[in-house]
């Protein structure tokens, strides 16, 4: 059974959170803020009292059917004794009865244990204020979406990624034209030179990232990137405390033909633009080989926003370091119309009194 | 003796007096309709308008429909109906004379003098565009008073010493309708194309088709380049002949007079 992690409060005992705005724990009752170094002494410690938990068990046996619980698990919050079910991925959440942010050790140890996690840098009001911006300047966005809009529910999510490190060999043919033209009094001339341009070398991408969780969008993830590893640190359990964590349920095999995709594009794309002074430039013939591929597993802050309207729902995801935010928004139909039908009136009204004008001169 | 030779000068007189109003404007009219394709009072009133301009500018402004052009071309017919019947103003026997002829459907304006001036090519063949369309819906009327009126115009742009000529060809009407279509045209185009933009920006969840963020620093090593050089297609074309500098061609008709003109179909 997996082992449940709290952080409490030296202090005062209280359950503390992460604080984005400090990039240290904060204790939420009494204040007290901690140094993430201290608690990595503090982690280790609580690790080696976790020998005490594993006798832990599910209560009220044979109540399940079999199969019924394969996706769940359940645990007990050590500040209420009130139980908490998460799915097999949950790494992190808050106690459904007394609130305390809560973290599922187990989901992150041994070999499931993430190499970096870049801790979140914004908030929860940052994001709704992203959210806001988001709106505006969308001209077809329904006004009601606007104006009726709440957000159902916000959460600062760590999402699994895999980073994928690669070195990239190329050697891409491409065929090129070059097209000069010149004319003298009686003809117009264009010459059509045709060349074979080779490029071959070498290329290197470090930490590709791939959404390795099964829950979140991929394109959502892709949206919201890039993210910046310069602001990464060593994986610490407590970065976790007071977010909602996910561990990877997608394996670094399955999401190794993504980051190949992307690899070979931009590599294809790097090559390409090395190929100048041509009219056109078609490839002929492409091999990109992959090499020294190497896979981290890495933890990245996103907030996510849904919304409900008109049935549907809208999910909108922003970057919980840099504050991207993205997200698919509805399309005000009669305001489309309207548009349309404006601007053509009014368009049409200016061309022709443009043609009007040129009729004159 | 004296008597004779006073008998003789006598007759020359009275011949060259009797010649002289033949050749002068009375005699032969300015519209001359062989084929019978007006009725009368489309004649009357195309005379007047014929003998009006003609006074104003001193230049005989001519209209003759025939059956048949009797085996000559329709230059050579113009050209000599011009000069034998005595038309033209002054010493270069100014004038324009259309002709008609409904043998072949054939039309030919001849320029004399002046009129080979305020007509030029590029001109004929804008005023020819005018009056066709009358012509081939069998207005005849109508053609000819759009002839006449454009013989007018062009004769005083001439005179004011800018003859309608390749680079100053009157204004065509402006197309009210054709230029409508053009603009709604344009108008949904434009529109369409910020619309979809407008649209565009509500959707912002996409995949990324590339890493190009995430390339290692100064990692980009070119180790193989090589551009050969394969063939080469070279593709000659034409220029369009555009060497009308403008002017009129003139010819010389066979009573050795110099005529400008030419003409075509309906």
């Amino acid at each position: 059974m997996p082992v449940l992690q709290e952080y409490k409060c030296p202090c005062c005992g209280g359950g503390i959170n992460f604080d984005s705005s400090t990039q240290k724990m904060k204790c939420p009752y009494c204040d007290t803020e901690f140094e993430m170094e201290t608690l990595k002494a503090y982690d280790d410690a609580l690790k080696n009292e976790q020998a005490d938990d594993m006798n832990w068990e599910t209560s009220a046996g044979g109540d399940w059917q079999e199969g019924e619980t394969d996706g769940l698990r359940t645990y007990v919050c050590k500040s209420c004794g009130g139980e908490i079910v998460g799915d097999e991925t949950t790494g992190a959440t808050s106690c459904p009865f007394c609130g305390n942010p809560v973290v599922m050790m187990g989901q992150f140890s041994g070999a499931l244990k993430p190499d970096y996690v870049i801790p979140f840098k914004l908030d929860k009001k940052a994001a709704k204020e992203a959210l806001k911006k988001h709106y505006q300047g969308k001209r077809l966005l329904p006004k009601v979406f606007k104006d009726e809009n709440h957000i159902d529910e916000i959460k600062g999510v760590y999402v699994p990624f895999w980073l994928f490190d690669a070195d990239a060999d190329a050697n891409i043919r491409y065929k090129a034209t070059r097209v000069r033209t010149w004319s003298d009094s009686d003809y117009d001339y264009t010459e059509t030179s045709y060349f074979s341009v080779l490029r071959g070398g070498s290329i290197g991408f470090e930490r590709v990232p791939v959404d390795g969780s099964s829950k979140m969008a991929d394109d959502l993830m892709e949206s919201i990137e890039p993210f910046n590893f310069s602001d990464a640190v060593d994986f610490q359990t407590a970065y976790l405390s007071g977010y909602l964590a996910d561990k990877y349920d997608v394996n670094a095999e399955q999401s190794i033909n993504r980051a190949n995709e992307r690899i070979k594009k931009s590599t294809a794309d790097a090559f390409a633009s090395t190929v100048q002074g041509y009219s056109t430039v078609v490839p002929e013939s492409t091999s990109i080989c992959l090499h020294n591929g190497k896979a981290k597993y890495a933890l990245y802050p996103v907030w996510l926003l849904n919304t409900t309207w008109k049935g549907e729902k809208y999910t909108f995801a922003m970057n919980g370091q840099t504050g991207k935010l993205v997200g698919d928004l509805p399309t005000d139909k009669s305001a489309f119309r309207k548009w349309l039908f404006g601007l053509w009136g009014i368009a049409s009204a200016v061309t022709f009194g443009l043609t009007y004008l040129w009729w004159l001169l | 003796m004296k008597r004779k030779l006073l008998s003789v000068l006598f007759a020359v007189v009275i011949c060259f007096s009797a010649a002289i109003p033949v050749c002068a404007e009375e005699s032969l009219s300015r519209l001359v309709d062989n084929a019978d394709l007006l009725t009368d009072s489309e004649k009357t009133s195309l005379l007047l308008l014929l003998d009006n301009i003609s006074e104003k500018q001193k230049m005989d402004i001519v209209v003759v429909t025939t059956d048949s052009l009797e085996g000559y071309t329709p230059q050579e017919y113009a050209d000599d109906f011009f000069d034998y019947n005595g038309y033209g103003y002054g010493e270069n026997r100014d004038g324009i004379l259309l002709l008609i002829s409904m043998e072949d459907n054939d039309w030919y304006i001849s320029t004399t003098g002046y009129g080979i001036t305020a007509v030029t090519d590029a001109g004929r063949e804008y005023m020819s565009q005018q009056f066709l369309s009358y012509l081939s819906d069998g207005d005849y009327a109508e053609a000819f008073s759009t002839y006449a009126q454009l013989c007018d115009e062009f004769i005083a742009m001439a005179k004011a010493g800018e003859p309608f000529d390749v680079d100053n060809l009157p204004k065509e009407p402006f197309k009210i309708w054709f230029n409508v279509l053009i603009a709604l045209g344009i108008g949904f185009v434009f529109a369409i194309i910020v619309v979809l933009y407008m649209k565009s920006k509500l959707k912002s969840v996409r995949f990324q088709p590339a890493a190009s963020s995430y390339v290692r620093n100064g990692s980009m090593n070119i180790t193989q380049s090589g551009d050969f050089f394969l063939y080469s297609h070279l593709d000659r074309r034409a220029k369009p002949k555009d060497n009308d500098s403008g002017g009129s061609s003139t010819h010389t008709s066979s009573s050795g007079s110099t005529h400008g003109g030419g003409g075509g179909k309906f």
